[in-house]
């Protein structure tokens, strides 16, 4: 394992809106060329934390060390030019400009480093999201969810950034949007560009990400390895395992009374079939059983209760019933 | 009653002064024509401090009233009828009420800017047509117009009118009290403060707003009246845009927006500072507008906002800690007399039916054929993640959204037309994510404002004080109290609710939507921001709110074990459509709440 | 009636001009700059202390006055619109009230209120267009309008900070984020709103003749307001089609009613116009439907 330099760092960060403090002492540490996720309920502080980082937000006290730095008194526009790069909360596309302006705009750091560079990084987003190429002159405000996240990321590509901040890129998008963003920020990450996300959508971040950061009512409860986390540990970290756990107990077991589903099979990466129902769409790939995680396993399971709908969920169960998963899944 | 003898007291000691100290040769004519217009400028102000500081609507052709009321007046005392005086000022205030329909109509529609850039067409149109019809006006030469007589008494000299002025100042001064302290005033501020909590308090946003713009416009007529017959000339420049309607909008913004007393003295100071400064020829022209920007600067969100803001500093500083509050016993209220007419519904018979309702926002559909029922005397959770649709669901429910197709029926009526501010009187109350409370009025005028739909007064009792009045202001201030007293908040009864806690503020809000005794509370997001001991409490009183006090309750919530623990049935919504609906104990083993849970795309 | 449509073509390129400042200040800072004419009026003043009582040369003067309108657009957002970034817009417009009644201040403490007159960089009748002499600064007005909205237009499209301003005013956070400093883009939109102020009450005195503090630049301010409406608040292109149309409405209604009988029926008719706009499309014929 090469020696990993650290590229932004938090240092006790407290901070908040008018009266109300949200973050309490905030510490932590993204370094270069992971992907760090930052989770935690509505409220927790994820999304301020992150808008402390990139200078939207005051710091009451604390500091923040970006890139060797102390940035913490600096301007947003100051950190951009340092090499941080935003995917904000909604996307927030310019809606009149085009794709491409969009793009040029992100461009704004670089050109104003080195203009050069400009047009060979433009082929490359373009090349990366191809989407973007075909749609270069419509306004962004008429592509879809999906596609509008592909720009905002595209456009923070655009300053060949050292961290890219994404703030919770996956909300209101639909599944098949959701699955393409997860691919697309692994690629991007793989290509060398670090990674900082806060994210609601838990079961994406602990597919995605390297390293988590838990937090609840504004202080980091958990700081480490994705792998060393599954769903109930998550679920008791956030802050809701006392009254969740119960449930969770008393739906494992009675669960484990029922006999197993029939026409229902898993697959190792998720996807449901359930033949009784018309429609079905796949949820995000979960990372492969292969890796580190003891009891990884999928489980899916439908249930028709007057409405047509169907359902992939990943769980952990308190009996290994990975065997049984795994032997169906590849039947 | 007390009151009234004071405004009276005040009313004849002012009125009786200047003729005495004129006559005495204390009080020149120069001195006494200075403060008549003073006193004339500080009536305009408050009267344009209604529509702009209690009511928070911008209006910057102000001067258009007071150029209508004095024309009005000057000509129905010069020419033809020649009225009397008082018979000429009250012509003043109806034609100012009637223009200022004119121009509240389509102001209704429209907000902020775009309501400036109409007010701002009114007064010019008034200013280059109206008032320079010559025929009628006597266009750039102008009418010449008489003082008031009684008998064969004129009230020629200058101390004389003074007299007036001053009385009908302080006629202005009591009606802008009785307007404050009325249903009208806390109505008026609730729609500054926010329109929808001010709808879902009951208020008819549409109606009090164009009753401010009239309100308005009479006083302001009556402002302008008053100018006329001090000047005893009226022309089309008399009251033109620059040097009336900007320059009031200068005093009631340094002043303090909102503030009787700021208006006055703001406008008494600009009125008087060129005589004062005399010397620095053309300068009051030149410090007003500094003056303005500064003030406006260092108060971005006005005079009034300022004054909360040092109350929310002065929080900051002293805010009552609540580490871990938990939820007082919510009160019991009496129904109200003027709710007793409403039908009723057995225990476990539908309460609230939304029927198949869709709603389409442009390219997205939010609500995609929708259908819940909520039976009385339980308590359903309908949750769901981000964007799910929940909250359009919740405005379908409380009238904010009309629905593109189906219905919503409550009690077997259907309200699917009816508006929000209809709907807290047919017994759905509702909270809101962010507090549905006019935050910068004190708890107490909170729950005054709930019980805006018991106020049984109309507008004239209000503007009055009539005993009608008086007498059911108190009866909503013993309520008041009462509720506050159940909560234990005696000691934040006049503090600003934005210098509360929000567990504090939840707890307020809470007792103001349980003061119009609801049938159904619609509640969004009630432990938002709460820690997880303080959300526990919230269960209880939840469980309070169905079993003691009898409520049927529909919430919306992210915290899923609340949920899970505090509901008789759940749905789960998600791209508008409803996923899964069951007990709880059903739903707590169904895989789509905790795939709900935890941000998994739950597709249907 | 082709008389009537020439004139209010011609009048038509001065609101323009004047709904193109506004039209800037609003993309640039979302709001409605009530000052607008009256920064250029005080630019008159001193345009006309140099060229009338300095004896220097018209375009001197001119020079000027752009330079310092451009100047205390720079000073006004420095001092009031700048501190006043994340308030809410309409406080801001209320500033540019005090600006206004500031401006016509300081003329009537400059002049003591008496008229004075400017001539113009052009004498003469200038060419006969469809039977009427179209004076030449008319004329210049017109092509002052295509060239300077051209010219905007291309800028603020093509290059790295012109799309900064187009970025801030749909979305003045994202834009920080993207690291353009909004600072320097809302100086960008004051200076040259000042400057465009300066332009237009020079090319519109020598058809008024006499000016004095506060007239003619609010009343023509008004007009300008409605073209900028009617065009759309925040479209360019859009400022230029509603001077036109402005124009063109107001010379066809003094046309058809006599001004005597009906005072000011121009103005009532340029206001009716304002309201249906506000009421049936606010947005304006080419503005988009998300002001």
């Amino acid at each position: 394992m090469s020696e990993r330099r650290l590229l932004l760092e938090l240092q006790d960060v407290q901070a908040g809106f008018g009266s109300q403090q949200v973050l309490h002492g905030v510490s932590l540490r993204v370094y270069e060329g992971e992907i760090a996720a930052v989770l935690g309920l509505n409220g927790a502080g994820k999304s301020v934390t992150l808008k402390t980082i990139g200078g939207v937000v005051g710091v009451w006290a604390g500091h923040i060390r970006f890139a060797e730095r102390d940035v913490t008194r600096l301007s947003a526009e100051e950190r951009v030019a340092l090499g941080l790069a935003h995917v904000p909360q909604g996307r927030q596309v310019f809606p009149d400009l085009t794709v491409e302006q969009n793009l040029r705009i992100g461009a704004y750091a670089l050109r104003r480093r080195d203009r050069g560079r400009y047009a060979g990084v433009l082929d490359g987003v373009l090349q990366r999201f191809p989407v973007l190429s075909s749609r270069r002159d419509q306004p962004a405000g008429t592509l879809s969810g999906g596609e509008q996240a592909m720009l905002a990321l595209g456009r923070a590509l655009m300053s060949e950034p050292k961290l890219v901040l994404v703030d919770e890129a996956s909300a209101g998008l639909a599944p098949i949007a959701v699955e393409k963003l997860f691919e697309t920020l692994r690629e991007v990450n793989r290509s060398g560009v670090t990674i900082l996300m806060v994210e609601q959508n838990v079961t994406f971040t602990l597919k995605l990400a390297d390293r988590a950061h838990i937090m609840q009512q504004g202080v980091i409860v958990y700081d480490g390895a994705v792998s060393a986390l599954d769903q109930e540990r998550v679920a008791s970290l956030l802050g809701v395992g006392r009254l969740l756990g119960r449930h969770v107990a008393a739906a494992a077991d009675s669960r484990r009374e029922e006999p197993a589903p029939g026409p229902v099979a898993a697959s190792a990466n998720g996807k449901a079939k359930n033949a009784t129902l018309p429609r079905k769409r796949a949820v995000a790939k979960p990372r492969s059983t292969a890796t580190t995680k003891p009891r990884a396993g999928a489980d899916a399971k439908t249930r028709a209760t007057g409405s047509k709908r169907a359902v992939a969920a990943k769980r952990t169960s308190a009996k290994p019933k990975a065997a049984t998963a795994r032997k169906k899944a590849s039947g | 009653m007390k009151r009234g003898a004071r405004y009276v007291a005040v009313l004849l000691v002012c009125s009786a002064l200047p003729p005495i100290l004129g006559r005495a040769g204390v009080l020149s004519s120069l001195r006494s024509v200075e403060l008549s217009i003073a006193f004339c400028t500080a009536a305009a102000a408050i009267s344009l401090n209604i529509i702009m500081g209690y009511a928070g609507q911008i209006s910057l052709g102000h001067g258009a009233f007071l150029g209508i009321g004095a024309f009005t007046s000057g000509l129905l005392t010069l020419k033809g009828p020649q009225v009397p005086f008082m018979v000429g000022v009250l012509a003043a205030a109806i034609a100012g009420g009637l223009f200022a329909i004119v121009l509240g109509l389509p102001a209704l529609r429209l907000r902020g800017l775009y309501l400036a850039i109409a007010t701002v067409g009114f007064a010019f149109m008034m200013q280059e047509s109206l008032f320079k019809w010559s025929r009628i006006t006597g266009g750039s030469a102008g009418i010449e117009v008489p003082r008031p007589r009684a008998n064969a008494f004129v009230f020629t000299r200058d101390y004389d009118y003074l007299a007036i002025v001053l009385a009908m100042f302080v006629l202005f001064w009591a009606l802008d009290s009785n307007l404050v302290r009325s249903k009208l005033g806390r109505a008026f501020l609730a729609i500054r403060w926010d329109e929808p909590v001010a709808q879902s308090f009951g208020i008819d946003v549409s109606r009090y707003k164009l009753g401010a713009f009239v309100l308005a416009g009479a006083l302001g007529g009556v402002s302008g009246a008053m100018f006329a017959h001090q000047y005893q000339f009226v022309n089309s420049s008399t009251f033109d845009f620059n040097n009336t309607s900007l320059l009031l909008v200068i005093i009631v913004v340094v002043g303090g927006l909102g503030s009787r007393v700021g208006a006055t003295i703001a406008a008494i100071s600009f009125s008087l500072m060129p005589g004062l400064l005399s010397w620095l020829k053309g300068w009051d022209l030149i410090v007003g507008p500094v003056l303005l920007m500064y003030v406006v600067v260092r108060h971005p969100r006005g005079l009034g906002a300022a004054m909360r803001e040092r109350a929310e500093a002065r929080a900051r500083g002293s805010k009552v800690v609540t580490a871990e509050q938990s939820m007082p016993k919510l009160p019991a209220m009496p129904r109200p007399a003027a709710v007793a007419g409403r039908p009723e519904v057995l225990p476990g018979a539908p309460l609230l039916e939304v029927l198949d309702v869709s709603v389409r926002f442009g390219g997205l559909q939010a609500l995609d054929g929708v259908s819940l029922t909520v039976p009385k005397g339980s308590i359903v959770g309908l949750i769901g993640p981000n964007g799910a649709g929940k909250t359009t669901f919740f405005n379908a429910v409380s009238g904010m959204v009309r629905p593109d197709a189906g219905a919503v029926r409550f009690v077997g009526a259907d309200i699917t037309k009816s508006p929000p501010h209809e709907r807290v009187g047919l017994g759905i109350g509702r909270t809101f994510q962010l507090i549905g409370l006019a935050k910068d009025l004190s708890v107490r005028d909170n729950f005054l404002l709930a019980q805006h739909l018991f106020a049984g007064y109309g507008s004239a009792s209000a503007l009055l004080a009539l005993p009608r009045a008086t007498r059911v202001e108190r009866e909503l201030g013993e309520r008041a109290d009462q509720a506050i007293e159940a909560l234990g908040f005696e000691r934040f009864r006049d503090t600003p609710v934005l210098s509360l806690s929000h567990g504090q503020q939840r707890i307020v809000e809470l007792g103001c939507a349980l003061v119009t005794a609801p049938d159904l509370l619609l509640l969004d997001e009630p432990s938002a921001g709460m820690s997880p001991a303080a959300a526990e409490s919230l269960a209880e009183r939840l469980r309070d709110i169905r079993d003691e006090l009898g409520r049927t309750v529909l919430l919306i919530e992210h915290n899923i074990p609340l949920v899970l623990d505090v509901c008789d049935e759940i749905s789960v919504l998600n791209f508008g459509r409803i996923l899964a609906h069951g007990t709880t104990a059903d739903i707590a083993r169904d895989p789509t709440v905790l795939g709900a849970y935890f941000g998994e795309a739950v597709v249907a | 009636m082709g008389e009537t449509i020439v004139i209010g073509l011609a009048n038509g390129g001065i609101y323009g001009l004047l709904a193109l400042g506004i039209v800037l200040v609003y993309k640039g800072s979302r709001v409605l700059n009530f000052a607008q004419g009256e920064i250029g009026g005080l630019g008159l003043y001193l345009a006309w202390a140099i060229v009338e009582k300095g004896h220097q040369p018209w375009i001197l003067g001119a020079l000027a006055a752009v330079v310092a309108c451009g100047m205390l657009g720079a000073l006004f957002e420095r001092l009031v619109v700048r501190p006043l970034i994340d308030a809410p817009r309409l406080t801001v417009t209320v500033a540019t009230i005090g600006l206004l009644l500031l401006m016509i201040g300081i003329e009537l403490h400059v002049s003591h209120g008496s008229p004075e007159i400017l001539r113009g960089p052009i004498e003469g009748l200038g060419p006969k267009i469809a039977g009427f002499y179209v004076s030449p600064t008319r004329i210049l007005a017109l092509a002052a309008l295509l060239v300077i909205g051209l010219g905007l237009a291309t800028f603020l499209r093509r290059t790295d900070f012109g799309l900064g301003v187009l970025a801030a005013s749909q979305d003045a956070t994202a834009t920080r984020l993207m690291g353009i400093p909004l600072k320097r883009v809302s100086m960008f939109t004051w200076v040259a709103a000042g400057m465009l102020g300066a332009i237009a009450a020079l090319l519109i005195e020598p058809q008024i003749g006499a000016f004095a503090p506060g007239n003619p630049m609010t009343a023509l301010f008004v007009r300008g307001l409605a073209a900028a409406l009617l065009g759309g608040l925040t479209s360019l292109p859009g400022a230029f089609v509603g001077g036109l149309g402005i124009g063109v409405i107001e010379s066809v209604v003094g046309d058809r009613f006599v001004t005597s009988t009906f005072p000011g029926i121009q103005t009532v008719a340029v206001m009716i116009v304002v309201v249906l706009v506000l009421l049936l499309r606010p947005q304006g014929i080419l503005g988009r439907s998300r002001a």
